[in-house]
């Protein structure tokens, strides 16, 4: 159950802030952070810093990805910017480009 | 429910929300709230926003005006500090509403200040014995002037006090001294 979702056809300018899951579908400009998951799904695009816990990619980003916990870029998914996290997964036809720091 | 967006009750969302599709709000935005669908502000939702929709349901709390192109609907335990405006609007029993309400179709954003003369000379003119509200606001609206005439009045002495090899003139409140007592001097 995902508490906070953003979805298709919306846009924020702005700040989000949760402390629960946030999915996204829309579209997010300005800042991104979640105490827990994050899923950006496929048509969904932020621009934007991503700071959370475990993040799923399978759409677009623009922007510094910082977690907690793991990182997933799905097939599918449209990353550039700098990865920091403990885990990492890039999948087959994941496109990226960035530096990935994880930080053993 | 494809385009349906949660702001999740520990969620918390500063700037612009906008787009097509239906959101629903239990935690808290600041910031404007414009989509072509359906607003849902939850008990448990908290608006500082401007919020512009087609229908608007509200049962949370918001501060900021309300417009909606097709209803309105201010439930109870709701608590709205704004202006409402929509071609219908409902407030239940129990719904709290500090602001201007106005239904019929929605015009442009609020011109407040002309709104408000206007309807008090046509209330005038039709000689209605009708609520004072208007009356009371132009009586408000009225005041204002005066301070800026004292303000002109203060600040035409200024050219007396180059005269003096006093201090430049940004210190306003020194000038406004020495004015004085030139003044006084002078009388």
């Amino acid at each position: 159950m995902a508490s906070t979702v953003i979805g298709a056809g919306i846009t924020i300018e702005g700040e989000v802030t949760s402390d629960e899951d946030v999915v996204v579908q829309g579209t997010v400009r300005g800042k991104l952070v979640a105490k827990d998951a994050v899923s950006v799904e496929q048509g969904g695009a932020v621009e934007a810093d991503i700071a959370g816990g475990p993040v799923a990619v399978a759409g677009t980003v623009t922007g510094n990805i910082t977690s907690s916990d793991r990182v997933d870029l799905q097939n599918g998914a449209k990353v550039i910017g700098n990865v920091k996290a403990t885990r990492i997964t890039i999948a087959d036809g994941a496109q990226f480009k960035g530096n990935v720091d994880m930080d053993v | 429910m494809a385009n349906s967006t949660v702001i999740g009750r520990a969620s918390f969302i500063r700037g612009r929300v906008s787009g097509d599709g239906d959101l629903e709000i239990a935690g808290r935005v600041e910031g404007d709230v414009a989509v072509t669908g359906e607003v849902v502000v939850d008990t448990s939702g908290l608006v500082a926003a401007n919020v512009s929709a087609a229908r608007i349901v509200v049962r949370g709390a918001v501060k900021g005006d309300l417009v909606a192109d097709q209803v309105l609907l201010v439930e109870a335990g709701a608590r709205v500090v704004g202006d409402l405006r929509a071609p219908r609007i409902a407030i239940a029993p129990g719904g709290l509403v500090r602001g201007h309400v106005q239904t019929g179709a929605a015009g442009p954003a609020r011109p407040r200040a002309a709104v408000a003369p206007a309807r008090a000379v046509a209330t005038e003119t039709k000689a209605r014995p009708v609520v004072a509200p208007p009356v009371v606001r132009a009586v408000k609206a009225a005041p204002p002037p005066p301070p800026a005439k004292v303000v002109a009045t203060k600040t035409n002495p200024k050219p007396a006090a180059p005269a003096r090899p006093g201090p430049p003139p940004p210190v306003v409140p020194v000038l406004k001294k020495g004015t004085k007592a030139v003044q006084k001097k002078r009388g």
